[in-house]
């Protein structure tokens, strides 16, 4: 079909209501779930808080909270892991990324369904209401953990709770619900995004010219609607189990506790994947663009990407080394989930290895990437700790645990993010951000995460177990320098916590008094940088045509100007 | 290396084995981290632009320009199959290979404490004159250098049986008997802790372990049968 050379095929909405908050749009989408994540990250840091600072004076009252029962000791530890991973993670990194950069960086004016985009959008909010709903019911949110397993979360809960209506409305089956919507609405924008993604491409966009970040969005949402299925599945059993009293994680009544657990993890540990993906996706460009030159072996990298989506969906029992399945199965996962270890040192070799012979230029947006592969870095090797399965066997369950999914999941969610927000910020807003203020947020973000984390490693190693909120009990933890560390995380997540409002400030003051941004400001090929800053209604005022690669930096050709927008011919380079 | 020790008291024979894979896999990782923050600083500083104004046009499709990276990932495979060639034993020698059990014990886990079941006079577990201990705070009591072999089990949820200084954990699962063992080397009195959240007094589930001598061993079981009423 031959596009149309005008994208005004019909009007953009007039009135406010239509424009911002009832908008099929899909750059009003992605800022609606960019702000709605943020808006629950401060949720779940506010949770994180609480629970830090009992852990270091557990007993006194917690300064803007007061006394924590045990009771919300659970909960909180519980809704801070969901909230994080499904309510933060998902929409900032996933709906947001995807819905702000896919349609703009292949060149097209809006996603292939943009109704149901907007549904995906409202479906998530309905998710988010009925999640922090779940905290004001009688008897509280969910309290198992955020792994929920049964019969915990189950039965367990439901002989507490026999009358139908009280289950329906307890606070665990009000998370189950609000995760099952959750994963409707990923669902509907995942199909989306690879529906998008296949048919609307620009004229001259084949696949090997896509830019990192959309391929790496789509391989994530193929691995999300891989995996979500038996999770579902398995989330709405809970369900059952939790309000009408079935029996399919009860082994009285020919359920077993386990199956829940490979239903979960089937799904939960692609899941790390699917977020990781997107945000590597970021660095790279990042990386290609302040390094002056092409990504690194940018083929090699979308296919290692693959090899990784695959082997991912392999070695989900790692998460359940210990939990009792057969011990021969269990060699065959840590051998998987340390083979895993190979796709992605390629790829993050691949980022280092733009990085050499480039001109380098330390802006706040590099900042961030190089800050994300540095703490990575030590998630990543510290899981070959916990791959091993027989080193898994003493630290499973500690706060070794803790710390290094922290070390992989705060970079992916927290500094990917950061680092789209400074590098799109002047693209999608048309202002720009207070350098100053961006630096200053990296840096102390940096050192006060690795304060939080770093120390946990060694609490771990001493066989600090999990989800404790009171430790005297524990003579081999209530001693030095253990309970130093306790104190040295809680501060330093205390910093962090205050350290974001720094970038809330940039954000709003620049939103309201920021230079106006200039439409290509860090001198980008890629489609986006081509349009005005803000993109107008349908992104470009005539379609793109694109004729060559996302990193075409630096050739030897090129004389005043070291890149060409992918709009442009190539031999256009010396403009 | 640390300023302060980095593993409890091991006190079982495995968990040696247990700490040293954790001392080569850290010799791995540390290699593997200098390398790559090497790898990633220092072009930040060769490479910065006031040093370097033009790059240099690299896609990295090229064979001799990946060579660098295939040789990192290959090495960084060989010592991934080195720890594993490392630890396979181990985790068969906990997990898998039978042993002869000098006393055969049952411990179950119910919210918020473990249960623990001695054989009775008969030497056999699961008859009628069984001993059950079932109470907070109680005590675990095993002869020193025996391989004690027990089955795991719970009464209500997941719990999961983590003895710290024997390195040993394992999950209690309801409607499953789970068989493992764990041979003390050293008399002492250690933390049984349950490191599956459980409840709402999940951080009150504790336990003690004290490895006696084989004779106050004795002692303490004939007392147990003098104490107790048998099982029903």
């Amino acid at each position: 079909m031959e596009p149309s050379t005008s994208t005004h095929a019909h009007h953009p909405p007039q009135s406010f209501l239509s424009k911002y908050v009832f908008s099929s749009d899909h750059k009003v989408v992605g800022i609606q779930y960019t702000l709605t994540g943020l808006a629950m990250a401060a949720v779940g840091g506010f949770l994180a808080y609480v629970f830090r600072y009992n852990l270091a004076y557990p007993g006194s009252p917690i300064p803007l909270f007061g006394e924590l029962s045990a009771q919300q000791y659970n909960e909180f530890v519980t809704c801070h892991g969901l909230i994080m991973v499904l309510w933060v993670a998902m929409p900032v990194i996933i709906s947001g990324l995807g819905n702000l950069l896919i349609p703009i960086q292949i060149g097209t004016d809006d996603m292939a369904f943009p109704t149901l985009n907007m549904m995906s959008y409202w479906v998530f909010l309905l998710s988010c209401i009925i999640l922090l709903a779940s905290f004001f019911v009688p008897g509280g949110s969910a309290a198992g953990g955020w792994t929920m397993y049964p019969p915990l979360s189950a039965n367990a809960y439901h002989n507490t709770n026999p009358d139908f209506w009280t289950a329906l409305f307890s606070g665990n089956s009000l998370v189950i619900i609000a995760l099952a919507l959750e994963f409707v609405s990923m669902l509907m924008g995942g199909i989306n995004f690879i529906v998008t993604t296949i048919n609307k491409r620009a004229p001259g966009m084949t696949p090997m010219r896509v830019p990192v970040v959309v391929w790496m969005l789509n391989i994530a949402s193929v691995m999300f609607m891989f995996a979500v299925g038996p999770v579902f599945a398995g989330a709405v059993l809970l369900l059952l189990d939790n309000v009408i009293g079935t029996g399919f994680y009860d082994p009285a009544r020919g359920g077993d506790p386990i199956l829940f657990e490979h239903l979960f993890w089937f799904f939960g540990h692609p899941e790390v994947y699917v977020l990781l993906l997107p945000s590597l996706g970021v660095i790279a460009e990042i990386i290609s663009v302040f390094s002056r030159k092409p990504i690194f072996a940018y083929k090699t990298i979308i296919y290692l990407s693959l090899v990784s989506a695959v082997l991912s969906v392999m070695v989900w029992a790692h998460h359940q080394f210990v939990s009792g399945i057969d011990p021969r199965m269990a060699t065959f996962f840590s051998v998987g989930t340390i083979i895993i270890s190979i796709p992605f040192a390629g790829i993050f070799l691949s980022y280092m290895a733009t990085l050499w012979g480039g001109s380098i230029r330390f802006t706040v947006p590099m900042l961030w990437a190089i800050g994300f592969i540095g703490v990575f870095l030590i998630g990543g090797l510290t899981g070959l700790f916990l791959g091993s399965n027989t080193f898994d066997i003493y630290v499973h369950g500690t706060y070794f645990v803790i710390a290094h999914f922290h070390y992989t999941l705060f970079p992916i969610v927290f500094l990917g993010f950061f680092a789209a927000f400074y590098f799109w910020f002047p693209k999608f807003t048309g202002k720009t951000l207070n350098v100053t203020l961006g630096k200053l947020h990296f840096w102390l973000t940096f050192f006060s995460f690795n304060g939080t984390f770093f120390v946990l490693f060694f609490n771990g190693l001493a066989g600090q177990h999990r989800r404790i909120n009171d430790y005297t009990l524990f003579p081999s933890i209530m001693q030095e320098p253990y309970i130093t560390f306790q104190k040295v995380a809680t501060i330093s997540a205390i910093i962090l916590i205050l350290s974001q409002f720094i970038f809330l400030f940039n954000f709003i003051y620049s939103l309201i008094k920021g230079k106006k941004a200039v439409n290509n400001p860090w001198n980008s090929s890629t489609l986006e940088w081509q349009t005005d800053s803000p993109p107008p209604h349908g992104n470009f005022h005539t379609y793109p045509v694109v004729y060559h690669g996302a990193y075409d930096y630096s050739m030897p050709e090129m004389k005043e100007v070291d890149f060409v927008p992918q709009n442009l011919p190539l031999e256009k380079k010396t403009i | 290396m640390f300023l302060f020790r980095v593993f409890p008291d091991n006190i079982s024979t495995y968990g040696q084995e247990i700490d040293d894979l954790f001392w080569l896999i850290f010799l791995f990782a540390s290699i593997a981290f200098v390398i790559s923050v090497f790898l990633l600083l220092y072009p930040l500083y060769k490479y910065h632009h006031k040093k370097a104004p033009k790059a240099q046009y690299i896609t990295g499709e090229k064979k001799t320009h990946f060579k660098w990276v295939t040789i990192a990932v290959v090495l960084l495979a060989l010592s991934d199959f080195a720890i594993m060639f490392a630890e396979h034993g181990t985790w068969a020698k906990i997990e898998q290979d039978p042993v002869t059990a000098d006393l055969q014990i049952a411990v179950t886990g119910r919210q918020w404490n473990w249960i623990f079941t001695y054989p009775g006079k008969d030497g056999k577990l699961y008859t009628a004159d069984d001993v059950m201990i079932d109470d907070q705070n109680s005590e675990l009591h095993v002869p020193v250098n025996k391989n004690i072999v027990f089955d795991l089990k719970s009464r209500d949820v997941v719990h999961s049986f983590f003895l710290k200084n024997v390195r040993l954990k394992q999950d209690a699962i309801p409607g499953r008997t789970l068989k493992r063992w764990f041979n003390c080397t050293k008399e002492g009195k250690y933390e049984i802790v349950c490191s599956e959240i459980c409840g709402v007094l999940h951080s009150q589930m504790r336990n003690w372990l004290v490895v006696d001598s084989q004779e106050n061993f004795d002692n303490y079981l004939n007392s147990l049968y003098t104490n107790n009423k048998p099982k029903q």
